[in-house]
């Protein structure tokens, strides 16, 4: 069974100053669930289409299952009617001529199958993906979360072994995004296929993948199980990139309230090379834990309900910090509150961005007077 | 399980390095192979470099060159470099009567059109869209009507009805009543101006229409909230928001007059009133080869200078780019007592536009004697009578096998190249829209637009000395269909690879790389799903071309030969040969043809008569 194998993978656009894609090397593997997560315009699309075919490399070479089918060095190129693969297109790109039994009738027809199997497999997937009461539809008369079902299913009847989607929730509404990802999640464990998901939503990504590879500016950035990505993050990028409300960052030097937050921290962690420290909203708290950290007098700004949590503006001189809970605040705006955070959800980042990984805590000196360790927050 | 290849940029450099330019231009070749887009444009670009290139360049080569016979003249060798022909144009004792005359005649009449069908359109434009005009939908298209008719038609019931002795043949329904007409309402300038105005005012409310339509009503709203008059609304909101409509319409029914050859060639010649395009017919059938490239390259300069100043506009006009916003326009404000008036206006414009002019070629081919309403002079002899004791043309026209001929070849060469135009424009949008080359998409895109500048009887001209002989491997084509269908197609490009180029990019590339994956090849791509999904666009692409060839004349009086007769050239011969009754007879029947060929199409499209006639 096939992995997919991105080596060294670059792709400029012509009148284009910065490459789309650079130096990018990721292997898929067999029944894994994928995501490409970035902003728009890190290049996960480009990724995306290059993998499918559609645009082909300026360097670098893409494998699937060994085969090598697009390679500079090579001089290779395999056209997307031979990857023989599905794409689900964030516009789903239904036939507008073709009825929804035509659409799927499509890729059958051109595989040269027996009309009763073609048939048969259409029904299948049409039943799998409950649109059979709409075979003779055409895609105009389908609503939005319809007609992405119909593209699955145009893609999932040739049973290809590596599938493609491309922000194929993005158009639906809230309520059926999480409708269609439960289903997509149903559809990986039913299918077994290898699924490659293109999108901008951390969450969706969160849900869904059993790998996500974090991009921005046609870069790599972190790859990992969505729980490593989360709670690791390799570099500042994704740390700010992933979580909502999103991390609190605060650049440690050079004011007094970050020097005096620094001097605190600094009791439990080693600050020595960091440059910044975020800390997740969800880590802050009103109440001293196990190994937790001061983080001081903090006043509180504004508490703005979502529905089931709160989120709590907090501020320490001019830093704005949030606070994400799920239990009701019982402070108000004005008053001020003692804040603490674990140690463990504390991200130190050094002055290139990336995260310092050791994280032995130091002892309890609180006794340290402030400001003693403030030489050794300044970057080197 | 995922993992990151730990490559450094060191490494990366490295690779670079290691992948020799041979290997990425056979990667190249591998990834275009696969895709026949160049391949398809290569081939596009070679059509046309023959079909349109090579006449244009030789217009304006042979400005400067001797032609055949005048070596004399010119004192120089046949085919040598010479002023001649362009002193002899702007420069010598004859250039007043061979350039600037006509200069002068022709922007006369350019402007004296443009200044009366904005005025009229301008006006019909706001009544229809913003007043309560009673009969507002059926005005909608009544008074587009005038613009779907042939100007000769209109040129051709003006002379019915205004012509004079100055002229032989049957004379004028006026002139038979009793009244003589002056010269300079029967001919020349002035009916000139009025039926090109009438022509053109439609397209006014067209352009005019479609703007204010797109117009945002929140940005008048905002202005009234903040205490803005309702004068003041319309002079420093509306107005300026819709100059570049005005101004870019100007240039267009500009460029279009000074190419315009029918109207002068049926009221200007006669009285010796000479516009650029007719004395560029002049020297054509004069066989003044140098001195008719001299005036086609004149009316071509001042066509580039036209569009040049109007895409200027247009790029300027993009600060203003929230016209075309959300808030459809709706506000109607009531006539009051310039109701009748307004009304009596609309009413007066669809009477002298379509149904006077229609109804006086109807009636003046079931007379016998023009102008002379009694019952024993209405006869339908010209149509379906037998015997009629003429020199030619002894039976009604619809028993005269020639027309039935010239409808047929019309039919079959205008058909063949508008069925031809229609698939290569939708080609060349797959090209422009699809190709990574940009260069490649360009040139297409501007050389299918170039028939746009040189005027029709210019470029058959080019055609006709391009291919009447045998060139290579191509054989003589004169006198032959073959020769008018590549000069139609030619002709046609401007509108069909535009259509085709908007078409594509409507369609998006999704639908066929949804296919692609899918595993569908190229031709299948294309006659299953691009084809298909456009064939609306390709319809009217095709009959579009159709129905502004059936009107069109100029190609034709140069290129057709009565065997090739069509049925524009034939109705032409027929006036030529004072068969009036016959003659308005055809011109009736292609009028009513255009007419409701134009209604098809919207039928067809479903998009409006404004849509499918602005393009």
């Amino acid at each position: 069974m096939p992995d997919i194998t991105l080596t060294n993978v670059a792709k400029n656009y012509a009148g284009h100053g910065s490459a789309a894609v650079e130096d990018l090397s990721l292997t898929i593997a067999d029944g894994e669930f994928m995501c490409l997560l970035g902003p728009s315009g890190c290049g996960k699309t480009t990724t995306l289409r290059m993998i499918a075919g559609l645009e082909h490399l300026s360097g670098g070479e893409i494998a699937i299952g060994g085969r090598i089918v697009d390679s500079l060095s090579a001089a290779v190129f395999v056209p997307p009617e031979q990857r023989r693969l599905g794409l689900v297109f964030q516009s789903y790109a239904l036939w507008p001529h073709m009825t929804v039994e035509r659409n799927i009738d499509f890729g059958l027809r051109l595989r040269k199958l027996p009309e009763a199997e073609r048939r048969a497999k259409a029904n299948d997937v049409m039943e799998k993906l409950r649109i059979r009461d709409y075979a003779a539809r055409y895609p105009a008369q389908l609503s939005g979360g319809q007609q992405q079902r119909v593209a699955l299913a145009r893609m999932l009847a040739v049973n290809p072994d590596i599938l493609l989607l491309d922000e194929p929730l993005s158009n639906l509404d809230a309520a059926l995004r999480l409708e269609m990802r439960a289903e997509l999640r149903r559809l990986h464990e039913e299918f077994r296929t290898t699924i490659v998901f293109v999108t901008h939503d951390q969450w969706e990504a969160m849900t869904l993948a059993t790998t996500i590879a974090v991009m921005n500016g046609g870069r790599l950035q972190q790859v990992g199980a969505p729980d490593d990505i989360y709670s690791r993050p390799v570099n500042r990028f994704v740390a700010e990139f992933i979580g909502n409300p999103p991390i609190n960052m605060i650049a440690l030097g050079g004011n007094p309230v970050a020097d005096g937050l620094a001097a605190r921290l600094g009791s439990k962690l080693d600050l020595a090379d960091a440059a910044s420290i975020g800390i997740r909203p969800e880590e802050i708290a009103f109440a001293a834990g196990d190994n937790a950290v001061p983080l001081g007098m903090l006043r509180l700004e504004s508490i703005m309900p979502t529905g089931g949590s709160w989120i709590v503006e907090l501020s320490l001189g001019s830093e704005r910090l949030f606070h994400a809970t799920h239990s009701r605040p019982t402070v108000k705006p004005g008053d001020t509150v003692a804040c603490f955070a674990r140690a463990e959800g504390l991200h130190r980042f050094d002055i290139n961005q990336q995260r310092i990984e050791t994280t032995e805590i130091r002892a309890a000196s609180a006794a340290k007077p402030a400001g003693a360790d403030r030489s050794a927050l300044l970057p080197a | 399980m995922a993992m990151i290849g730990k490559t450094t940029n060191a490494a990366n450099e490295k690779g670079r390095a290691h992948t020799p330019v041979l290997r990425k231009m056979r990667h190249q070749l591998a990834v275009a192979s696969s895709d026949p887009v160049i391949a398809i444009g290569l081939v596009l670009a070679a059509v046309f470099a023959l079909l349109i290139l090579a006449p244009v360049i030789s217009i304006l080569v042979n400005v400067a060159i001797v032609q055949i016979g005048d070596a004399a003249r010119t004192r120089a060798p046949e085919g040598a470099w010479t002023a001649y022909y362009l002193t002899r144009a702007f420069a010598s004792r004859m250039s007043g009567i061979l350039l600037w005359q006509p200069l002068l005649n022709t922007a006369s009449v350019a402007i004296g059109a443009i200044v009366i069908s904005m005025s009229v359109g301008g006006l019909l434009a706001w009544l229809v869209n913003r007043t309560e005009l009673p009969g507002r939908g059926w005005f909608s298209t009544a008074l587009i009507i005038p613009f779907m008719l042939p100007t000769w038609t209109l040129a051709l019931a003006w002379t019915t009805i205004f012509k004079n002795r100055t002229v032989g043949g049957q004379p004028g329904w006026l002139e038979n009543l009793g009244f003589a007409t002056p010269d300079w309402l029967a001919y020349g300038r002035l009916p000139m101006i009025i039926i090109l105005s009438l022509h053109y005012a439609p397209f006014v409310i067209l352009i005019l229409g479609s703007a204010l339509q797109r117009f945002d009503a929140q940005l008048e709203d905002s202005a009234r909230i903040l205490g803005a008059s309702r004068r003041r609304v319309a002079f420093q909101i509306v107005l300026p928001l819709m100059r570049p409509a005005l101004l870019s319409c100007c240039l267009l029914i500009l460029a279009d007059c000074i190419g315009e050859f029918a109207v002068p060639y049926v009221l200007g010649l006669p009285v010796g009133f000479d516009t650029l395009s007719t004395s560029l017919y002049r020297a054509i059938s004069t066989r003044q080869t140098g001195m008719a490239a001299v005036m086609a390259a004149v009316i071509m300069v001042i066509g580039v200078l036209t569009l040049y100043i109007d895409t200027r506009m247009m790029r300027e006009a993009r600060r203003f780019a929230i016209v075309g916003g959300k808030g459809a326009m709706d506000r109607r404000r009531s006539l009051g007592r310039w109701q009748m008036p307004a009304t009596g206006l609309a009413l007066a414009f669809v009477a002298v536009g379509v149904v006077i002019p229609l109804l006086t070629l109807f009636l003046s081919t079931i007379m016998r004697v023009p102008g002379r309403f009694t019952p024993e002079n209405f006869t339908f002899d010209y149509w379906i009578g037998s015997d009629l004791g003429t020199v030619a043309l002894r039976n009604g026209i619809l028993l005269t096998p020639e027309f039935w001929s010239a409808g047929l070849n019309t039919l079959i060469i205008i058909g063949a190249a508008s069925l031809a135009s229609g698939v290569l424009g939708l080609l060349v949008g797959y090209v422009v829209i699809r190709s990574r080359f940009a260069a490649l998409g360009n040139f297409l895109r501007q050389i299918t637009f170039m028939p746009y500048l040189v005027p029709g009887i210019a470029f058959a001209a080019a055609i006709l000395t391009l291919f009447a002989v045998p060139r290579g491997p191509i054989p003589a084509l004169y006198g032959t269909s073959i020769i008018l269908m590549l000069a139609l197609i030619a002709d046609q490009m401007p509108f069909a690879s535009r259509s085709g180029i908007a078409a594509m990019a409507q369609l998006g590339k999704e639908p066929e790389e949804a296919a692609r994956i899918a595993g569908a090849g190229w031709l299948r791509r294309m006659t299953g799903i691009v084809m298909p999904i456009q064939k609306r666009a390709l319809a009217s692409a095709i009959l579009l071309p159709f129905i502004s060839g059936i009107k069109g004349v100029s190609l034709f009086i140069i290129l057709a030969v009565p065997a090739t007769d069509v049925l524009t050239t034939y109705s032409l011969r027929l006036v030529d040969y004072n068969y009036t009754q016959a003659a308005n007879a055809v011109v009736l029947m292609i009028a009513l043809l255009a007419l409701f060929g134009t209604i098809l199409i919207n039928r067809l499209t479903g998009n409006g008569i404004a849509k499918g006639l602005e393009s």
